[in-house]
C-alpha cells in the first residue's frame, strides 16, 4: 500500500502533505541508510551528518524515481552517491577516527561474547580497507541482490560484476583470516 | 572461510547495526518530516560548494565584462585601434568562460543521485575538474595584456622598442598561451609543470577530481 502512495507522490498526483508518506517508505528501508553509514562513515558524529544528508537527498530526488526498479534499489542508488560523494570530501569523521580499523565503535551488547564481537570488527575493518565502489558491490551482493541489479546499480555490465565480486570476496577472507 | 560463513557474519554485523542506531535514524526521519531540515544550513548538497564558487566568478566576471564594454565604447578611435581590438579580444575570452561557468552551474543543479553509482561519480568529478577547461580558455587573452598599450605613432617613433621589446613579448606570450591552451588536459596531470601551475589550495578539489576520473576510468575496465 505505501508502494503505491509513494507512487502517487512521484507522479505529482500527492499533493505535499503526503510527502509523510514517502518518509514512512524511507522508515521501511531505514536499514539500508544504516548500513551504507556505517560502510563508509567510522565517525559518530559525521555519520549522523551523512544520515540527514541521505534522507535529504532521497527526498529531494524522489521526483525522479522510476517504476521499473524497485523501492530499495532506487534507495541503493541514491544513499550510495551521496555516501560515495560525502567520503570523497573527506567528511569521513575528521576529528574522532577510531583507534585501528578494526576497532568496533558500535557499542557492546553484553549478550554477544567478545570472541564474536572481535570477528565483526574485523569484517567492518576489512569492508573499510575496500575502496569506495568495492565497498558497494559487496554490500549488495552480502544484501542478497542480483548480479543484474548490482550492475545496475553500478553502471557496471554482469560479467564485471561478477569478477569484481569474486575478487573482493577472496580479498576479504584472506583480510579476516589474517587476523 | 566460505561464502555461507562470510554471509553469516554480514547478517550478525547487520543486526547490531540496526540495534545500536534505530532510534537515532527514526529520530532524523521524524524531524524531517516537520521539514525544518530542509531550512537548516546544515542541509547541502556536497556539490553546492562548488556551484557557488562558481556562482562567485560568473559574478565577477560580469563585473569585469562591464569594466571592459565601458572602456571600450569610451575608446572608439582609430588612434586607439590596438586598444580597442585587444580589450575586444579579452572581453570575447571572458564572456566564453562565463557561459562556461553558467553552463556548468546548470549541470550541478541538474545531477540526479538516482542513476548509477559510476554515472553520477563520473558526472560529478567531470564538472569539479571543468574549472580548468574555462582556466585554458582564459590563458589565450595573454598576449592581449601585451598589444593593448601599442599604438601606430610609437611603431613610428621608436621601432627600436617596439620591435625588440614590445613585439617579442607578445609573441612569447601568445606561444605562452597556445601551449597552456593545448595541454592544460587531464592527460598531463601527472607532469611537474602542471602541478606546480595548479598548486594552490584552490586547485586541489580539482586535481582530486582529475585524480578520480582516472580512477573511475580503471574500475570501469575492470581492473
Amino acid at each position: 500500500m505505501t508502494f503505491s502512495i509513494f507512487l502517487r507522490i512521484i507522479k505529482g498526483m500527492a499533493p505535499i502533505s503526503n510527502e509523510p508518506d514517502l518518509l514512512a517508505l524511507i522508515l521501511e528501508n531505514k536499514g539500508i541508510i544504516l548500513k551504507i553509514c556505517h560502510l563508509y562513515c567510522p565517525d559518530k558524529h559525521a555519520r549522523e551528518d551523512l544520515t540527514q544528508e541521505i534522507i535529504y537527498q532521497l527526498w529531494r530526488s524522489a521526483k525522479n524515481y522510476k517504476r521499473e526498479y524497485r523501492f530499495s534499489t532506487w534507495m541503493y542508488r541514491v544513499a550510495l552517491n551521496v555516501a560515495i560523494s560525502f567520503y570523497r570530501e573527506g567528511k569521513r569523521g575528521k576529528n574522532a577516527l577510531p583507534l585501528s580499523p578494526f576497532h568496533l565503535e558500535i557499542e557492546d551488547d553484553p549478550a554477544d561474547d567478545a570472541v564474536h564481537n572481535q570477528r565483526l570488527a574485523w569484517l567492518q575493518g576489512c569492508i573499510r580497507e575496500l575502496k569506495e565502489f568495492d565497498r558497494a558491490v559487496i554490500l549488495l551482493y552480502f544484501e542478497e541482490k542480483s548480479y543484474k541489479e548490482i550492475a545496475e546499480v553500478l553502471g557496471l555490465s554482469e560479467t564485471n560484476v561478477a569478477t569484481k565480486i569474486s575478487r573482493i570476496k577472496e580479498r576479504l577472507r584472506q583480510c579476516i583470516l589474517n587476523h | 572461510m566460505d561464502d555461507v560463513e562470510l554471509g553469516e557474519l554480514w547478517k550478525q554485523y547487520n543486526q547490531k547495526i540496526e540495534r545500536a542506531d534505530i532510534l537515532n535514524l527514526q529520530s532524523w526521519v521524524l524531524h524531517l518530516q516537520t521539514f525544518e531540515y530542509l531550512q537548516t544550513e546544515k542541509v547541502r548538497s556536497r556539490l553546492n560548494a562548488v556551484s557557488r564558487w562558481k556562482k562567485w566568478m560568473i559574478a565577477l566576471g560580469l563585473l569585469w565584462v562591464f569594466f571592459l564594454v565601458f572602456l571600450i565604447v569610451h575608446s572608439m578611435a582609430w588612434s586607439k585601434v590596438f586598444f580597442v581590438v585587444s580589450l575586444a579580444a579579452i572581453l570575447g575570452f571572458n564572456i566564453y568562460a562565463i557561459i562556461v561557468y553558467i553552463y556548468h552551474t546548470v549541470l550541478i543543479s541538474e545531477i540526479d543521485n538516482s542513476e548509477s553509482l559510476i554515472d553520477v561519480q563520473e558526472k560529478t568529478a567531470r564538472l569539479k575538474a571543468s574549472t580548468l577547461q574555462a582556466t585554458r580558455i582564459l590563458f589565450l587573452q595573454a598576449p592581449f595584456y601585451a598589444t593593448f598599450t601599442w599604438n601606430f605613432q610609437w611603431m613610428r617613433e621608436s621601432p627600436g622598442s617596439f620591435w625588440l621589446i614590445a613585439f617579442p613579448v607578445a609573441l612569447l606570450l601568445a606561444i605562452g598561451a597556445v601551449w597552456l591552451y593545448r595541454n592544460i588536459h587531464p592527460r598531463n596531470s601527472d607532469k611537474k609543470w602542471f602541478k606546480l601551475l595548479f598548486s594552490g589550495r584552490e586547485w586541489t578539489s580539482v586535481i582530486k577530481a582529475l585524480d578520480y576520473l582516472k580512477e573511475i576510468d580503471e574500475y570501469k575496465k575492470g581492473q
